[in-house]
């Protein structure tokens, strides 16, 4: 034992040296990992007890309309189907909606997309109730409908919403731009336009609801269970409390299900529930989903950009507008992130921003992994790579001219301190992709098949920022059997991010994580913790969780001290066996210093709230600093184009992101991995099309997202570690930010192999054969 | 639709089971035999997440109807569970975090196990197409290939 614990000594010292924490920087198992090895029926679909009916919703066939009259006769006597539930059966609020009150739940007498849900056909079966909802009938009055967001914004226009069709307008007024492009050499504008992505979480939007109590309980799929709770309980008119929210171990969510579908899952469920006292489930099947539930929003941005002889950036002006479908969800927000990062990475003395949020007749647009930040970021780094090009000066170097640093300011003037990484960032990428090497070996290359390298950097705020209170709240408990249950309103949708909160925690208490059990987010049990997005939960969970730990350490130290007989500041706890440093052969293990807690009725539980502080900008110029912190990335890609086809594929991605700390560096490489190839995706292949307002690829058939056949051979992540001021041990947020980069790097990479800018995403071979046509058939004019 | 009686042989165990015949095989065993760790992600054979071994072959249990097993040999993880191949497996993917939301990850073992039996040393192409028909939209793959290729090694390095 002696030996073992002075092993431990000496580890400790060396990590101390070093400025390590234990467990802090070590690749731990996380703590949900067996039970998804196992295929263990923990999943909403995998939990429904006899006797459970099923919920169709059905939705509008017209974009914008009045329903004249709904004909659900002959589903209602389709065999199997217990009923029809549509507006009529509402007993409260006919609403669900995360922001503005714009959207209801099954829409009555106005349909505005094709999205709009009208009811649910319950059925004793799925397929019973499924034939029954293709028998139901709905008549409309058509209206006009608008799909072009732009279109959308002029005056005339007809309005979707009575309020117009400006959800939310924002800007940003730094300098004065006039006097930047006055002074510049070059006034670069151009336009950028992105599509609309599907997240595609592998298990779409499901929720099940069991009459309970007076109530209803709900066990769903979802990112925020108390947000879905308060809505739930509108929509049947109950308190709260007869609402019982439960989050099921979820499969992939992306940020739809931090907004509105998991409200309308959960909520028909429940209506049915009460109505027939049956558990019912409503799942959305993969078209479901991609028609009702909420996308990437389509953007355009326009740029007039001025630059100096020198190559500094002097002045930009952009006009931003986003598609956000019929309604707003948490596109109020979306907007809101990508105003602030018009200018991404990049210090530019004068900068002007105008931005709207803007209705249209496709169906909604909502939350979505980084949050605005790829369109923004892919427009002006497409923009950066264009006037480098027009000044003649190598991308990189104009980059790296113009990058923020610590001591220079951001499009909202906050300054960059010390906690600024993006340098190291680049370096590495750039190291590590050999682009000083390879980039002018590529500048002039004749051959059918060309190479190029495309960069993109990154700057993302951190955590909610504008979007709201950022808050977390995290409950410990030690068990009599020694292990640590962790509950928090933070939910687990597969990042590995509450596995962090609790690494946080194991820290603290020097209990390994094995000895974790991470309770259901259950809203019966748990305090509200905000929404579970904007990949908050290792920094301000990590927070909150770091709090309660440290509460509990000071209730544990005491008890080990007298078992050890040793005087509390002595005594050091790790690897789950305390010791007195000064005698260390004399231990008491974690479960025999709990044991005697329980014996003296020393209480072993405690909660944790962390609330960021401030972070205070005046909306009338959009000056401030709406982030207390950021995430820094640089990624350099390289492609291979086939010049006579356009075909191109990635041969390489090299990225390296600065998250301040990685609590568990193996969590921090997948989502560095997973991020960029969904990023990828965005880049090159994904697009959610829609016609007239009809999704025309609603299935995985014809929406294209990377196989493992179309990543690139060559992945390199590179963890950079400077650390931030906001998160426990310096950490700063990953999961979101490796999905921006794609986008503008491959584009970049394309335009520096074949002369072809394709300024509207997704990058397809189409495109880029396009392009080089065009450019052929100009060279022989 | 009037209901028959097929038997299926579901991880070594002969199984009479009532269906109609647009049930899947996919429904017969979620819903009837309680194999819960077979997802449902598409419904169209595109997302492979409900692969099964019918046979010994992987398909997609969305794809199959359940009448086109009867007699037949289904395996799904719920019957590997004690094998030794499937336990290194399970334990590379814990090691290399090659799980994330967890929902493609009954797939992708069934998936590397069916390559370990055939290939102990396979290269990463021979993964890549091994489990390339099955989505996953978390980890890149990344994990995962390197998961695959380390459970595939008989011997521990």
């Amino acid at each position: 034992m002696s030996e073992q614990v002075s092993q431990l000594l000496d580890s400790l010292r060396a990590k101390a040296e070093r400025g390590e924490l234990l467990y802090i920087g070590e690749s731990v198992v996380r703590v949900d990992s067996l039970e998804k090895v196992l295929g263990s029926p923990v999943y909403t679909a995998d939990l429904l007890p006899r006797g459970t009916v099923y919920a169709k919703l059905f939705h509008s066939s017209v974009a914008h309309g009045i329903i004249k009259g709904m004909e659900l006769g002959a589903a209602k006597s389709h065999p199997g189907v217990m009923g029809v539930l549509t507006s009529k059966d509402i007993p409260g609020l006919n609403e669900s909606s995360a922001v503005l009150p714009d959207r209801q739940l099954f829409a009555d007498p106005v349909v505005r997309s094709t999205g709009d849900i009208l009811g649910a056909v319950i059925a004793e079966t799925l397929p019973a109730a499924a034939d029954a909802s293709a028998k139901i009938r709905v008549e409309y009055t058509g209206l006009p409908a608008i799909f072009d967001p732009l279109e959308a914004l002029k005056p005339d226009s007809l309005k979707i919403h009575d309020k117009g069709n400006i959800a939310r307008q924002m800007k940003i007024r730094k300098g004065n731009v006039e006097d930047g492009f006055a002074k510049s050499a070059i006034v670069l504008e151009k336009t950028y336009r992105t599509q609309f992505q599907d997240a595609v979480p592998l298990e779409p939007e499901v929720g099940l609801a069991i009459p309970e109590d007076g109530g209803v309980k709900i066990v769903g799929s979802m990112q925020s269970p108390h947000h879905t709770q308060a809505a739930v309980a509108k929509v049947l008119r109950l308190p709260p409390d007869k609402v019982r929210v439960i989050q099921a171990v979820t499969g992939g969510a992306f940020g739809p299900k931090s907004d509105e579908t998991p409200y309308d899952v959960c909520s028909a469920a429940a209506l049915a529930a009460v109505k027939f006292r049956r558990p019912v489930y409503c799942g959305m099947d993969r078209e479901d989903s991609m028609v009702m539930h909420t996308k990437r929003h389509p953007f355009v941005i326009s740029h007039k950009t001025g630059v100096s002889r020198e190559g500094m950036l002097l002045a930009d002006e952009s006009k931003i507008v986003g598609d956000t479908g019929a309604y707003a969800s948490l596109g109020v927000f979306v907007i809101v992130r990508a105003t602030f990062h018009t200018v991404g990475a990049y210090e530019v003395p004068n900068v002007k921003a105008d931005s709207y949020l803007v209705y249209t007749n496709n169906t909604y647009s909502g939350s979505l992994r980084g949050f605005g930040g790829p369109q923004a970021i892919f427009a002006f780094e497409s923009q950066v790579e264009e006037i480098a090009r027009k000044l003649g000066v190598d991308p990189l170097e104009f980059r790296i001219r113009n990058m923020l640093i610590p001591g220079k300011r951001n499009a909202t003037s906050a300054v960059m301190d010390a906690s600024c990484g993006l340098p190291q960032c680049v370096e590495k990428a750039i190291a590590s992709s050999g682009y000083r090497e390879k980039a002018p070996r590529y500048r002039n290359q004749s051959g059918d098949v060309r190479r190029g390298l495309g960069i993109a950097l990154l700057m993302h705020g951190n955590s909610l920022g504008p979007e709201g209170n950022d808050y977390g709240a995290v409950h410990i408990q030690v068990l009599s059997d020694g292990s640590v249950s962790v509950g928090s309103g933070l939910t687990e949708y597969g990042t590995g991010a509450v596995s962090g909160m609790m690494q946080v925690a194991s820290s603290v208490l020097g209990v390994p994580l094995s000895r974790f059990k991470l309770e259901r987010p259950d809203t019966s049990k748990h305090r509200e913790s905000g929404p579970t997005v904007a990949s908050r939960v290792v920094v301000i969970g990590g927070n909150a969780s770091k709090i309660a730990a440290e509460k509990l350490r000071g209730r544990v130290v005491p008890v080990a001290a007298r078992l050890l007989k040793a005087d509390p500041q002595d005594v050091t706890i790790a690897d789950g066996l305390a010791f007195d440093r000064r005698t260390p052969s004399k231990t008491v293990k974690w479960d025999e210093i709990v044991a005697e807690a329980y014996r003296v009725g020393v209480s072993l539980k405690e909660d944790g709230f962390f609330m960021a502080p401030d972070a205070p900008w005046d909306h009338e110029v959009g000056q401030g600093t709406p982030y207390l912190q950021y995430t820094w990335g640089a990624l350099v890609v390289e492609v291979e184009v086939d010049m006579g086809t356009g075909y191109y594929r990635v041969l390489g991605a090299h990225a390296a992101y600065d998250v301040g700390k990685a609590v568990n560096p193996a969590g921090v490489l997948g989502q560095i991995y997973g991020g960029t190839v969904q990023g990828l995706g965005y880049a090159m292949m994904e697009e959610l099309i829609h016609r007239d307002g009809f999704v025309v690829n609603p299935n995985l058939g014809d929406y294209y997202i990377p196989t493992s056949m179309d990543i690139p051979a060559d992945f390199r992540a590179h963890i950079v570690e400077v650390p931030g001021p906001l998160g426990p041990f310096g950490a700063k947020i990953i999961a979101e930010p490796p999905i921006v980069l794609p986008g503008p790097a491959v584009r970049n990479a394309v335009l520096n192999a074949t002369g072809v800018s394709v300024d509207d995403l997704p990058v397809t071979s189409e495109k880029v054969l396009m392009g080089m046509k065009q450019k052929a058939a100009a060279g022989s004019r | 639709m009037s209901k028959r009686t097929i038997t299926l042989n579901v991880n070594g165990t002969d199984h009479p089971v009532q269906v109609d015949s647009p049930d899947r095989l996919i429904d017969a065993l979620r819903d009837q035999l309680g194999l819960k760790s077979v997802k449902e992600g598409c419904s169209t054979g595109d997302c492979g997440i409900c692969a099964v071994l019918v046979d010994g072959k992987l398909v997609n249990s969305c794809l199959m109807l359940a009448a086109q097993c009867d007699g037949r040999r289904v395996t799904t993880l719920e019957g590997l569970l004690e094998d030794p191949t499937m336990k290194r497996m399970q334990g590379s993917f814990i090691a290399n975090n090659a799980a994330q939301c967890g929902f493609c990850t009954p797939a992708m073992l069934m998936a590397a196990w069916d390559l370990a039996r055939h290939s102990p040393e396979p290269s990463g192409d021979e993964i890549k197409v091994a489990i390339s028909g099955i989505l996953c939209r978390c980890t890149g793959y990344y994990q995962i290939i390197d998961s695959v290729r380390q459970g595939c090694r008989r011997e521990p390095r």
